[in-house]
């Protein structure tokens, strides 16, 4: 009954081939350190799941941001829980990033015929990196509103630019509601949309080239 | 990587690959077992740790450490490597070198070694780079100091906190010529309340101080707290604050407390950020607490800026005051003191007051303590008042404020603009001088009146502003507040609600009720008397208005002339559009009254004119009361004689015989004038009294 279906589905949808083409790959044997790239891409469906609640509840004005958060924080049932992993998950994802980009750098993946899958992950860490940024300012509490202060004085500090920069982070000369806003603009939408794409690329080109094998140490030269 | 190299990885992938495993289910499994403990390892740090949530965001507490997120904080520790002009080392070029060196990666490693035993340098490099970045995050979370705790107890300064902050962040760049003080207590613009409600005004002044005077605060609290609340010291008397600080122990109230010589522990600088904190630079704060006790609210000023200034820095004798003793017996004079001593306590003192002071004074009383030095004043006069010298009170922001809100006052521009606001929006319903009209969106209807003394001391400035910005839908008045769909933003609307106020101290025209509406039937001769005749007299010989009867005026004007001048009003005179208010048979009845009435080129008869018959008695009695104490021999028009009152003045003549509209004087006691305040300033003459001296003028101002 259930073959009957699934081929009913693939004479019309094709998803035999998909199927195969995405999940029955050979892949060479790997190692553990082979799971980063998805226990990457796993935190960043955990901060869209997480993050994609909490804009449910949050208000980016500095009037309302704090007290959002922590009514978020302690009112909402789980809502600690939704936070709490958006938050750790963050630092994660950082974290995984890096190491994924250790273990392509030392096992040299980087290499033929892999150089675009590596430019793309490049983007992808910048991506990352600017969730960071953006993200630390929306709960408005001291930490978030020195921190990004502090940050975007220094993006202000580079010649020339500089103070062209600074205004276009803060939308003005001072931190103020506008940076606010425009933090959580980029967070939750430019920076998002930019991630899907790379991901996309970066995950197309894994699966048409395959992963890269560990490589021998008595390598042939 | 050759093209051989190039072949033979390819080769050897192929059969690794064949050697390997399906994605599904094994290397899935490995995924998803990783990503499950990584998901049971955020659960717990959510559990046990949470999400830290900090202090409200407090951008005035600049004690507060900041720290980026961690994994920022490499960047940060580099930062403070490199001190100064180096900084752009650490901010721009180490990170872009990084990320260039990232991204041209594949293209810098070319051979085919991929074993990071066999690349050693770029293996060392990777290395000694995490190492580099672990290194300075620990540096960082060892050099960072535990955050300080918030300064406690500085009530000003918790209060911008509180209120202010959140939207404005640690400053707040004033334009000048701001009246911060209204501004906080209304909420001018978008989104900002009215603090009046729940901020005291001394706290708004001290907070507007905080604000225009960053140091200022930090000094008070470091000097006067000990024994000062700001609250107790803001807008105060600039010269008792100045006493204070120059005189130190010396200065009377002083005189118990042990206090270091001021002078020498403050220098100038800070003396002026403290002075402008206490007494924020706020031109219309400043007014109202320095000036108005004299001035009232006659701001008018003629100059310009700088001379202004230099009228207010230098203070002096510029009011004189007649000396009374020439002019009242030691009775009066002895109440007059007594009254200006303790206003409550005396009977007549009040009527004294108004008849010979209040035309300067206004109707604020200069109190004063002492009843003997009081009694001296009044009587001697002179300049017995003199404007002190601010120049060495006030700052030097203090200074420009006072003059720019000065200046700006004197221009009227909120009425002037208030009037424009209404010629545009309002007029075509409502008539230029809100005498109504019918009302185009519902046939039969007429719109009342909204200038006359009625309706609008029984309607508040909210009422008003409510009505203009959100309409009266009931009455087909659409809205006008940009909240609710219309043109006007709050100012604007605000700006309307003061020039209609306006009308409650001076009429445009005062309507007889029963000419409201058109469908009161009233006779030609009747709706002239109590209309035409407030203007051209009740014999139709002119007053403000032309004289109907004049042979020119007929030889200028057909019949279809009158009926369309009566109709469509007269701009750039106060005469109204009558056909808004009364029927085509009334003003036709109208236009044959006055084409009857008969025609004489005598003028205006000086025997029509009830109260007027001689200058020496009707009309110098009031110049006498209402015009020479200021217009005397002081300069400028002078009123103490007939021929003075002819012939001099900035403008003279002053007095155009028989011409009222021209007259200056007449334009001035009746407020018509274009430049500067109606006269006496300390409030219009009675109707009797300006109906004598104008009538005076119409019969020609004759000396008899």
């Amino acid at each position: 009954m259930i073959a009957k279906i699934a081929n009913w589905f693939d004479e019309r949808v094709g998803w035999k081939v998909i199927w195969e083409a995405i999940f029955l790959r050979k892949i060479p044997k790997v190692n553990w350190f082979y799971t980063l790239g998805s226990a990457t891409l796993f935190t960043a469906v955990n901060q869209a799941v997480t993050g994609i609640l909490l804009t449910i509840y949050y208000v980016p004005t500095p009037d309302h941001a704090y007290d959002s958060v922590q009514y978020i924080t302690t009112q909402i049932p789980m809502g600690w829980l939704i936070r709490g992993l958006h938050h750790w998950g963050a630092s994660a994802m950082v974290v995984l990033t890096v190491l994924h980009m250790l273990r392509v750098i030392l096992l040299g993946a980087y290499k033929y015929p892999r150089e675009v899958t590596w430019f793309t992950g490049v983007f992808l860490l910048l991506v990352v990196i600017g969730f960071g940024f953006t993200g630390y300012l929306l709960p408005w509490d001291q930490k978030a509103y020195w921190g990004s202060t502090v940050g975007t004085q220094i993006a202000g500090a580079a010649p020339v630019i500089g103070d062209w920069i600074l205004r276009v982070m803060r939308g003005g000369p001072d931190l103020s509601a506008v940076t606010l806003a425009r933090f959580f603009g980029v967070h939750i939408w430019v920076l998002p949309a930019s991630l899907i794409l790379l991901v996309a690329i970066h995950m197309y080109l894994i699966i048409k080239i395959g992963i890269s094998a560990v490589p021998k140490k008595e390598e042939l030269a | 990587m050759n093209e051989k190299e190039k072949k033979a990885y390819l080769e050897q992938y192929k059969k690794d690959k064949e050697k390997g495993v399906p994605f599904f289910p094994d290397i899935l499994f490995k995924d998803a077992i990783v990503s499950l403990i990584i998901f049971l390892g955020l659960i717990a740090v959510a559990y046990f740790i949470g999400a830290p949530l900090e202090e409200r965001a407090n951008p005035s507490d600049t004690t507060y450490t900041p720290k980026p997120e961690w994994y920022f904080l490499f960047i940060f520790q580099l930062l403070k490597y490199f001190p100064g002009e180096l900084e752009v080392v650490a901010v721009v070029v180490i990170p872009t070198l990084a990320i260039i060196l990232l991204f041209l990666l594949p293209f810098l490693d070319l051979s085919a070694k991929r074993h990071f035993w066999n690349r050693p340098w770029i293996t060392v490099l990777v290395v000694s780079s995490v190492a580099g970045v672990l290194f300075l995050t620990v540096q960082s979370i060892r050099e960072t100091p535990p955050p300080v705790e918030i300064a406690q107890g500085d009530p000003i300064a918790t209060l911008y906190v509180e209120n202010c902050a959140s939207c404005h962040g640690g400053t707040i760049n004033v334009p000048e010529g701001t009246n911060l003080h209204d501004v906080i207590a209304q909420g001018n613009h978008e989104g900002m309340p009215a603090w009046s409600a729940d901020i005291t005004s001394d706290d708004i002044d001290a907070l507007a101080g905080f604000i225009l005077s960053p140091g200022g605060n930090a000094l008070f609290n470091e000097l006067c707290r000990t024994c000062h609340e700001p609250s107790e010291l803001v807008a105060s008397d600039p010269i008792e604050l100045k006493a204070a600080l120059d005189e130190g122990r010396a200065y009377a109230p002083h005189a118990e407390v042990t206090i270091p010589d001021w002078n020498e522990v403050i220098t100038p600088q800070k003396r002026t950020a403290l002075l402008n904190f206490l007494i924020a630079p706020d031109g219309q704060r400043l007014f109202a607490t320095n000036c108005a006790q004299c001035h009232g609210r006659s701001i008018s000023f003629a100059g310009n800026r700088d001379e202004l200034r230099d009228l207010i820095s230098q203070g002096g004798l510029h009011l004189e005051m007649p000396p009374w003793r020439e002019t009242l017996d030691n009775n009066q004079i002895s109440t007059l003191a007594e009254y200006v001593t303790n206003p409550t306590a005396t009977g007549n003192g009040s009527e004294l007051f108004a008849q010979y002071c209040a035309s300067c004074h206004g109707e604020r009383i200069p109190t004063m303590d002492d009843y003997a030095a009081a009694l001296e004043i009044i009587a001697t006069g002179g300049a017995h008042q003199t404007m002190p010298v601010w120049g060495e009170v006030l700052t030097s922001e203090q200074l420009d404020a006072l003059v720019n809100f000065t200046m700006d006052a004197a221009r009227g521009a909120p009425l002037e603009l208030g009037q424009g606001l209404f010629a545009e929006n309002c007029a075509i319903c409502h008539g230029d001088f809100g005498e109504g009209g019918p009302n185009p969106t519902r046939p039969d209807d007429v719109i009342a009146p909204i200038s006359t003394s009625e309706y609008l001391k029984t309607r508040d400035d909210h009422t008003l502003f409510q009505i203009i910005a959100q309409g009266q839908p009931n009455f087909g008045m659409s809205p006008f507040g940009s909240a609710f769909g219309g043109p006007l933003d709050d100012d604007q609307v605000n700006t309307l609600v003061v020039f209609i106020r306006s009308w409650e101290a001076n009429p445009p025209v005062e309507l007889p009720p029963e000419v409201d509406a058109r469908s009161v039937k009233l006779s030609a001769d009747e709706v002239y008397t109590q209309l035409c005749a407030q203007c051209h007299g009740t014999d139709g010989l002119g007053l403000i208005g032309p004289s109907l009867r004049d042979p020119d005026f007929r030889a200028a004007n057909t019949p279809q002339d009158i009926f369309e001048t009566i109709s469509r009003g007269h701009e750039a005179t106060p005469m109204i559009r009558w056909g808004d208010l009364l029927g085509e048979d009334t003003i036709q009845d109208l236009t044959d009254f006055i084409l009857g009435l008969e025609i004489s080129d005598a003028g205006v008869q000086p025997q029509a004119t009830p109260g007027f018959s001689s200058f020496a008695e009707d009309v110098m009695p009031i110049f006498e009361a209402k015009c020479a104490p200021c217009h005397g021999s002081m300069g400028g028009w002078d009123s103490e004689s007939y021929e003075a009152v002819m012939t001099t003045g900035r403008n003279a003549p002053t007095v155009i015989p028989s011409d009222i509209e021209n007259s200056i004087l007449a334009q001035k006691i009746t407020g018509t004038q274009t430049a500067g305040k109606i006269m006496p300033p300390g409030g219009k003459m009675t109707n009797n009294e300006i109906q004598i001296v104008l009538d005076w003028i119409v019969a020609g101002a004759p000396d008899n």
